[in-house]
């Protein structure tokens, strides 16, 4: 009944989730039974040491369903990567494998896209996670990329997504940047969108998330906002660092003018002031070369089809 | 490959003919670096156990700068088809020679030996087997250790360092023999001294790696110490790897950290100054002033140092597969 290109394809990464692939397999069936397209479902095994893969292997006897194994664990954005690279689909939904994502969402989704989206985000409704540990990091942690990207999306961690392909083969994830999805399609002229979803407490298996990534989100929101202010110009970026190096070095220069002009040389004789506004010159200099060595990597890259994200075909 | 060597070989169509003959082909890449045993008794004792097996092999042996190829092997190589020596025109150490021994093997299993008896010659035939059930990769382990307690405890010492980043834990990571397929061989990142960390490597491109006990040769057990300057190359070697290993996606973690701590003194040592110069002590003629800007200084340059890295890191990531593909169902 199925021919070789399904429409759909719904993308689910297990880390250790034995419990979890066969109630996800039969649920996801079950959400898409009345779906009117052909699917596919690919289960990605981020190298799990519970036996995952036997669970993955026997969920892929039907034919609608394909198994990944990865060498070694690679984390959520890699493995959801690998699940993406070998989507056949036009549509791709990615959704977490500890059942905590309802695939009854799958459809509504996939109607949005097609209302004319590149992306649609799920907005995880009545969230069934601890408060202190997960909740009050995610609320903060959104609100800072929403500030520092200007995509206003209100729940960048939610996995449950709808992507047409042609997006996702203009971003590419690395590292732990499945939580800036958003901001990265957004920053290649993307048309995003998001809706409610819904969203259950964990059934079986450990939550893979602890309370240290905060600050490595963080850390990782910085490289964000200067990778997609700043992708094609790095220098401007390094520059406009430069700034307050040099207003530092102008404010110490000043003052030793002033103390030089008013009250001696003896008093002036101390070398800290020049000493200190010379540092931050130095800052600055070097700040500026570092951009023209960002510049230099950036220059080496060019002449790639990677380096035109900008024009997307009309629909 | 930046290192160039010379093929010492008479013509190649003569050993392709050793792959037409059979079908699976063994390649035995050894490098001459540093060490060396007699070659012909270490070719003639490696090659009698690979005659009981059914695979034809090739030796290739890679000459590191200073090392001469004896007249005897020079004269076997004329001789036999499946002996090739390749030579360095200055020294490029083992990693290089290692990775031109893979480039111009044309084995399916690259088994790497070191120029002379690390362990028993019987050894090998474990490695083989386990590669023909499956493993990518399969490591010696030199058990039991005959060497002296000085030897292994710096192997302690190395392996218990490296072992904090490996997910799996390898006890003997210096030995140099291995077996590999040759898709593994070709995708590890050997460059600078990292030949060192082969298994950790493989197992981080996603690479099953088994380890089997293999006995250690009696000549390898003597102790042996080395200068000041090879324990702090070593040092700089784990260095890298741990960095390699836990930062090449994500830089800005390293530098970030680093440089926030360099921020944090700046900042609070500034903050101290500014109430101390608001309370009426003067702070043009100390040299806290001056401390507490290149703590800024620093700090800056770090996370500086960190983003570029994060360019990099992001311009090469459309040609970077972070993943593996081990099986498909």
């Amino acid at each position: 009944m199925h021919n070789s290109e399904p429409a759909l394809s719904v993308v689910a990464p297990l880390y250790n989730e034995s419990q979890n692939v066969r109630p996800l397999v039969e649920w996801i069936l079950q959400a898409l039974e009345s779906y009117p397209r052909s699917f596919e479902i690919i289960l990605v095994d981020d190298g799990s040491r519970d036996g995952t893969w036997g669970e993955v292997r026997a969920a892929a006897t039907d034919p609608r369903v394909r198994g990944l194994r990865l060498g070694a664990n690679v984390g959520q954005t890699a493995a959801m990567m690998a699940g993406f690279d070998n989507a056949q689909g036009a549509v791709i939904v990615s959704l977490d494998g500890d059942l905590q994502n309802d695939p009854r969402d799958i459809p509504a989704l996939v109607a949005k896209l097609d209302e004319g989206y590149d992306l649609v985000c799920g907005w995880r409704q009545q969230r069934q996670d601890k408060l202190l540990l997960r909740k009050v990091p995610s609320w903060l942690a959104n609100r800072l990329i929403r500030r520092l990207t200007g995509v206003q999306i209100t729940d960048n961690g939610c996995s449950l997504k709808a992507y047409r392909r042609d997006l996702l083969s203009r971003i590419s994830l690395y590292a732990e940047q499945h939580r800036f999805i958003p901001a990265l399609s957004a920053s290649v002229g993307a048309r995003i969108t998001e809706m409610p979803v819904r969203h259950h407490a964990r059934r079986f298996g450990e939550s893979k998330y602890g309370i240290s990534r905060t600050l490595k989100v963080l850390v990782d929101l910085i490289t964000l906002k200067m990778i997609t202010t700043f992708r094609s110009r790095p220098l401007l970026g390094f520059g406009m660092a430069a700034i307050p190096a040099v207003m530092i070095a102008l404010a110490f220069g000043s003052v030793w003018l002033f103390s030089l002009t008013h009250f001696g040389p003896e008093k002036a004789a101390a070398l800290v002031f020049p000493g200190a506004g010379l540092l931050a010159l130095g800052v600055a200099f070097y700040l500026f070369m570092l951009g023209l060595v960002a510049e230099v990597a950036l220059n080496s890259e060019r002449g790639d089809a990677n380096d035109i994200p900008n024009a997307w075909e009309v629909r | 490959m930046s290192a160039q060597g010379t093929l010492m070989e008479p013509t190649s169509d003569t050993a392709n003919a050793v792959t037409a003959a059979g079908g699976r082909l063994t390649s035995v890449v050894i490098p001459v670096v540093e060490r060396a045993d007699d070659l012909l008794s270490v070719y003639h004792a490696f090659a009698r156990e690979l005659d009981a097996r059914p695979e034809e092999y090739e030796f290739l042996f890679i000459f590191d700068g200073r090392f001469v190829p004896p007249a005897e092997l020079v004269k076997l190589a004329q001789e036999n088809a499946s002996v090739r020596l390749l030579r360095f025109a200055r020294p490029f150490g083992e990693t290089a020679a290692l990775r031109l021994g893979i480039e111009k093997s044309r084995g399916d299993v690259i088994l790497t030996l070191p120029a002379y008896f690390q362990v028993e010659p019987e050894g090998i035939r474990l490695l083989l087997e386990a590669v023909s059930a499956g493993a990518d990769m399969v490591v010696a382990s030199r058990s039991p250790r005959l060497d002296s307690w000085l030897n292994r405890l710096q192997s302690r010492a190395f392996q218990g360092i490296v072992g904090g980043v490996s997910e799996q834990r390898f006890h003997d990571m210096a030995c140099g023999v291995r077996a590999m397929r040759r898709n593994v061989a070709e995708e590890l990142p050997l460059y600078g001294d990292l030949h060192r960390f082969i298994p950790a490597l493989a197992l981080r491109e996603g690479f099953r790696v088994e380890e089997v006990s293999v006995p250690q040769h009696p000549s390898d057990a003597r102790t042996r110490v080395y200068g000041p300057g090879v324990y702090l190359r070593r040092l700089l070697d784990i260095g890298a790897f741990f960095f390699l290993a836990k930062f090449t996606e994500k830089p800005l973690r390293f530098f970030g950290l680093v440089g926030s701590v360099f921020l944090g003194a700046g900042t609070v040592l500034s903050a101290v100054l500014l109430i101390q110069r608001v309370d009426g002590q003067g702070i043009a003629n100390r040299p806290a002033l001056l401390l507490a800007v290149l703590f800024l200084a620093l700090g800056v340059q770090l996370m500086g140092l960190g983003l570029v890295g994060e360019i990099i890191v992001h311009l090469r990531s459309p040609h970077r597969r972070a993943y593996r593909v081990r099986e498909r169902a």
